[in-house]
């Protein structure tokens, strides 16, 4: 078979402003993951053991689950309950964003605790609360631990945006479907459109790894 | 509560401490009256960490009172009231390693004694001044050698205005040639009326600075007294065995 270029040139224009959306939606959802995964992060390890068991529930039920099956229930299912329709973006933000929080917050708890327990009772004895010390101590030093692993969840969570395809979002790899719809050039707009995702996921991890340097 | 007891300001009785199966501390008890120091020795694993880490609430006693000032270490918030009063100086400094070493000391007067930023500054100043490091307030805690983060960590126990200052082996993870420059910061903290509880291994800082001696082993008090009495005059058997082994 021949590969097609002219319908990869005339396919790129839309095929990049999916790239765009693609991007959005994960730095959105990403940055709603990061305050949910904060937060959960830090309740998972307090001392209210209440909250430890919910942020464990949560963290527990998001990742034992797909998280295709995650954006059908918020798509469809929260709509039948709620009484009103869901935008796809809201939609995929939300399923996106909650679903990273669990990652996240796994990474946040792992951050804290590589962090020697000392620091923990040098706050404490100076009469600092347990949440000041977490403040100024403890997570300015977990941040910097957990850049790294904060990059690939970043990374999981662009190539996992794709999944929002199936309720109509308009993000790469559904651009990349309507115009295969078209076009029926599968082989051409496929692999354009797994070049694209590449080359995002390479410039994120080359930035995480810059950034990495710097902190250090 | 009789005269006896408001005369003291730490007062620890028939406290014991377990940690699962293992006893560490049974049934001890002692009184630390206001500029006394007190100077708690003991072999390796004997509890002396323990009976410290209890004062100030990082370990909670398996039963028994611990009171500070008459406020017994019991709830979250008389916990709290005591740190605020009770410093702590540790074996490993535990130094905030994200923030100078002006920053360090000037965290805690700001969030909980809510002092302002140029008052705290000013005073954190003074006190690097005082252990010797005033040029090192924009350092790193990691560019100091351990003697200085050390001088630096009480420092930082100094700024919060304690009444009272507990010393978790202060110099055992020191170099030997950077533990005297840290031993000569708290003979000066002793002189100038500062209350003292001192875990440590240095025999000649308890014999020159000690009001009182305890030596501890197996979790009780085994002896008591002057340096004197301990040192020259030791009664029981296991504290002259265990002061040959270390003198």
């Amino acid at each position: 078979m021949s590969f097609d270029f002219s319908l990869v040139e005339r396919a790129l224009p839309l095929l990049l402003m999916g790239a765009a959306v693609t991007i959005e939606i994960t730095a959105v959802s990403v940055a709603v993951g990061f305050l949910i995964g904060l937060v959960v992060g830090v309740a998972r390890i307090s001392q209210v053991k209440i909250l430890r068991i919910l942020a464990a529930v949560y963290a527990d039920c998001i990742r034992g689950t797909p998280l295709l099956v995650q954006i059908f229930l918020i798509y469809f299912a929260l709509p039948m309950v709620t009484g009103h329709r869901i935008e796809p973006f809201a939609a995929a933000v939300m399923a996106c964003g909650i679903n990273s929080g669990a990652y996240v917050s796994e990474i946040f708890r792992a951050g804290i605790q590589s962090i020697d327990p000392g620091q923990m009772e040098a706050g404490r004895s100076l009469g600092l609360s347990w949440g000041q010390t977490m403040v100024y101590v403890i997570l300015p030093q977990a941040v910097r631990n957990i850049l790294p692993p904060l990059g690939n969840e970043f990374i999981a969570m662009l190539k996992d945006s794709s999944l929002v395809s199936v309720i109509g979002f308009e993000e790469l790899t559904r651009r990349g479907q309507l115009i295969i719809a078209q076009t029926y050039g599968s082989f051409e707009i496929w692999l354009t459109v797994a070049a694209l995702y590449l080359m995002m996921t390479l410039a994120i991890s080359r930035l995480v790894a810059f950034l990495e340097r710097r902190t250090k | 509560m009789n005269p006896a007891e408001t005369s003291c300001m730490i007062s620890v009785d028939h406290v014991s401490k377990s940690f699962g199966e293992l006893t560490v501390l049974k049934d001890i008890s002692f009184r630390v009256k206001e500029g006394e120091v007190v100077v708690i020795i003991g072999p390796s694993g004997s509890g002396k960490s323990t009976i410290l880490r209890c004062i100030n609430g990082l370990e909670k006693a398996t039963s028994g009172t611990i009171t500070f000032e008459g406020v017994p270490v019991d709830s979250a918030s008389h916990i709290n009231e005591v740190r605020r009063e009770v410093g702590m100086v540790f074996q490993r400094f535990n130094l905030f390693p994200n923030m100078s070493v002006i920053r360090n000391l000037m965290l805690a007067p700001m969030k909980v004694r809510k002092i302002s930023r140029e008052e705290a500054r000013q005073r954190g100043m003074e006190l690097l001044a005082r252990v010797g490091l005033a040029d090192k307030a924009d350092a790193r805690p990691a560019q100091l050698s351990g003697g200085q983060q050390q001088r630096v960590a009480i420092a930082r126990a100094l700024a919060m205005q304690p009444k009272a200052l507990l010393f978790d082996e202060p110099t055992s993870a020191l170099d030997p040639e950077m533990v005297h420059e840290v031993l000569d910061v708290m003979k000066d903290l002793a002189r100038s009326g500062m209350t003292m509880v001192v875990v440590t291994h240095e025999m000649g800082f308890a014999r020159e600075v000690a009001n009182r001696v305890l030596f501890i082993d197996g979790g009780v008090v085994l002896e008591e007294g002057t340096p004197e009495e301990i040192f020259s005059h030791p009664k029981e058997e296991r504290t002259r065995s265990f002061l040959a082994s270390v003198l």
